[in-house]
């Protein structure tokens, strides 16, 4: 029986827009399994990014709790949640938010930085994930000088760099062609054959019915609609 | 170089943004190299005048009326004499002599050459100076300004006073005195005492003041009081006062070019802040990408304080480098006029290298604190934002 890795409970998430209050999540449970390959399917505004953000701890619920790996992390200190963060969490965005004037190589070693790892094991992480994500004849271009697919290859390599297991992507093909979309679903499948947990929020019709996901949750207005 | 990956991105940084940099740099640089000529000019005077003044008396006594210096009888030195723990009780002669109507005057110092007490004091600037041929007649040792002053007036080897009587008195020149004494001794024309007397028209039976030391420093203040109870007319000045009076000088013109300097280091740190605080979108968008990316705030700021800690240190290095170049190679030119500019003949002076570590540390805070304040201020503003937000 599959352990939980990501627990939701009761979780709100409420903006203040002057003296008016926003409800962008609200009442959200949800579990979801080791190595679950899950899609968060929506319109934009629909909630499933700031979820996504909560589940990464670059967010913080107004109310309601994230588990991630037994460990409660809505209420992390901000050194604690970005060790945690690193160490668990790889996240692949939809502009893909590389460092453009660097190159993929430096691009990828990023998260590695603040993990007090030698630069000799830094190589090798690096050079094996690049491997994963196919990008590896580019290690020394610039990121400002790669297409589209080849800057999200990049995003990927640098979110599976420090091995995490659980890999959160946020619209991940939004500025992908059909051919580069297709590409990364096989990526995703690869990662998934080696255990990944994988969360998408996404509205690619792409992302339906696809062999290797478990559930696609559609959501609306802030709240889940059927767990699929 | 790559042995740390932290080690490797700070350098990928500053590698990175080296126009940004380089002109950083270059502003410090000017800022710095103001400061520290300052500063060392400063030291360095301070340094030579408490060395020239350590051969000074201890005490010098004067006659006042109406609030003015007048000649002092000579009995007051059998009084002196007399009072337990006083040492080489010894009159002088002295007084300006104007060498122009408006402008020029030079100290004419009037020296006993035969008693050894008096001319002891000026051991250090007359040096090894031949007296017996020195004395044999009429001459002079003049301070460098004087010197230059009466080339450029055509009196290359002597000088026709003009005595209180309206006659005429030709001085030899002897010799000149060193550039190293010039503080304190260039305006100085030194001659015998006798001379000096009938230059300045003072009689056998006065003196201008009269100097004595007191070995034992802890008898200064009561001793002090003893020669102020001998006559109402009568005012000591001691070294200590002396020396206050040259270092307030000088500390005056610092003090005032430090304040010039710290209102350049605010300007500029407010430049900084400024350009710091609009952190340019791509700037921002980075540290929040960084923060997205498992970095902590803590992590952020190291990256950055260290990043801007190299670029002080080395504007830090070259701009004081720089300055003690200028200062105590070339002589400080410009800069070293306003600060011996008070004097009234030009004054041309060596600089001794003096490198107080207290300055030092003193121009590296006044530099590095506001710089690193103003740069880590809006980088921390930034990175406690929400890491989403910054990235937008």
């Amino acid at each position: 029986m599959m352990s939980p890795i990501i627990v939701v409970e009761r979780l709100y998430r409420k903006f203040t827009l002057g003296v008016e209050s926003i409800t962008v999540l609200e009442d959200i449970d949800l579990t979801i399994d080791r190595g679950e390959c899950i899609v968060l399917k929506g319109i934009s505004g629909s909630g499933k990014t700031t979820l996504l953000s909560i589940m990464a701890g670059l967010d913080k619920p107004t109310e309601g709790n994230v588990i991630i790996d037994s460990e409660s992390i809505a209420k992390l200190p901000d050194l604690h949640i970005s060790k945690f963060r690193a160490k668990k969490i790889g996240m692949i965005f939809q502009h893909f938010n590389l460092l453009e004037h660097l190159s993929v190589w430096d691009n990828v070693l990023v998260p590695l930085v603040p993990m007090g790892i030698d630069m000799d094991r830094a190589r090798e992480m690096i050079e094996s994930s690049l491997a994963l994500a196919n990008i590896s004849h580019k290690s020394d271009t610039l990121a400002s000088r790669l297409s589209g697919g080849e800057k999200q290859r990049v995003a990927i390599a640098r979110a599976l760099v420090s091995n995490p297991e659980i890999i959160l992507c946020d619209e991940p093909t939004a500025n992908l062609d059909l051919g580069n979309s297709v590409k990364f679903i096989e990526i995703l499948q690869k990662l998934h054959s080696l255990g990944k947990t994988i969360v998408v929020a996404t509205h690619d019709p792409l992302f339906d019915n696809l062999p290797f996901e478990s559930r696609v949750i559609p959501m609306a207005n802030g709240k889940i609609e059927t767990d699929i | 170089m790559r042995s740390s990956p932290f080690l490797y991105f700070l350098l990928l940084g500053i590698a990175r943004q080296k126009g940004k940099h380089i002109g950083v740099v270059s502003i410090s640089l000017v800022v710095l190299f103001l400061l520290s000529s300052v500063l060392f000019i400063s030291s360095s005077l301070h340094h030579t005048i408490s060395s020239q003044l350590e051969s000074e008396p201890d005490f010098v006594v004067q006659r006042i009326r109406g609030g003015v210096r007048v000649d002092a009888p000579v009995e007051w030195i059998d009084k002196l004499v007399d009072i337990y723990g006083t040492k080489s009780v010894t009159p002088r002669v002295y007084g300006r002599y104007a060498l122009s109507p408006k402008h020029e005057w030079a100290l004419v110092v009037g020296v006993d050459f035969t008693d050894e007490q008096s001319h002891k004091g000026l051991e250090k600037l007359i040096g090894d100076t031949n007296l017996k041929q020195f004395l044999k007649s009429d001459q002079m040792i003049v301070g460098q300004g004087v010197a230059r002053y009466l080339k450029s007036h055509f009196y290359s080897d002597s000088y026709s006073f003009m005595t209180p009587e309206g006659a005429f008195k030709k001085v030899d020149i002897f010799k000149e005195l060193s550039d190293s004494s010039s503080l304190i001794s260039n305006n100085m024309m030194i001659m015998p005492i006798d001379l000096a007397r009938e230059v300045l028209g003072v009689d056998d039976e006065s003196v201008t003041d009269i100097a004595l030391s007191v070995p034992n420093d802890d008898e200064w203040s009561s001793i002090e009081d003893k020669i102020e109870s001998l006559y109402y007319d009568i005012r000591v000045i001691t070294k200590t006062d002396v020396k206050r009076i040259y270092e307030n000088l000088y500390n005056y013109k610092g003090g005032l070019f430090l304040v010039l300097f710290l209102i350049a280091i605010v300007t500029f740190s407010l430049i900084l802040y400024q350009r710091y605080a609009m952190v340019y979108s791509t700037e921002r968008r980075e540290i929040g990408l960084l923060r997205a990316l498992g970095w902590s705030i803590s992590d952020v700021l190291r990256l950055k304080f260290l990043e801007t800690l190299v670029v002080v240190v080395i504007s830090f290095v070259v701009g004081v480098a720089m300055a003690y170049i200028y200062v105590f190679v070339l002589g400080a030119p410009l800069l070293v006029d306003i600060f011996l500019g008070g004097d009234n003949l030009s004054h041309r002076i060596q600089l001794l290298p003096v490198v107080d570590l207290s300055v030092l540390s003193s121009i590296f805070l006044l530099y590095a604190v506001p710089f690193v304040a103003s740069v880590l201020i809006p980088v921390w503003r930034v990175a406690v934002t929400d890491p989403k937000e910054a990235m937008l």
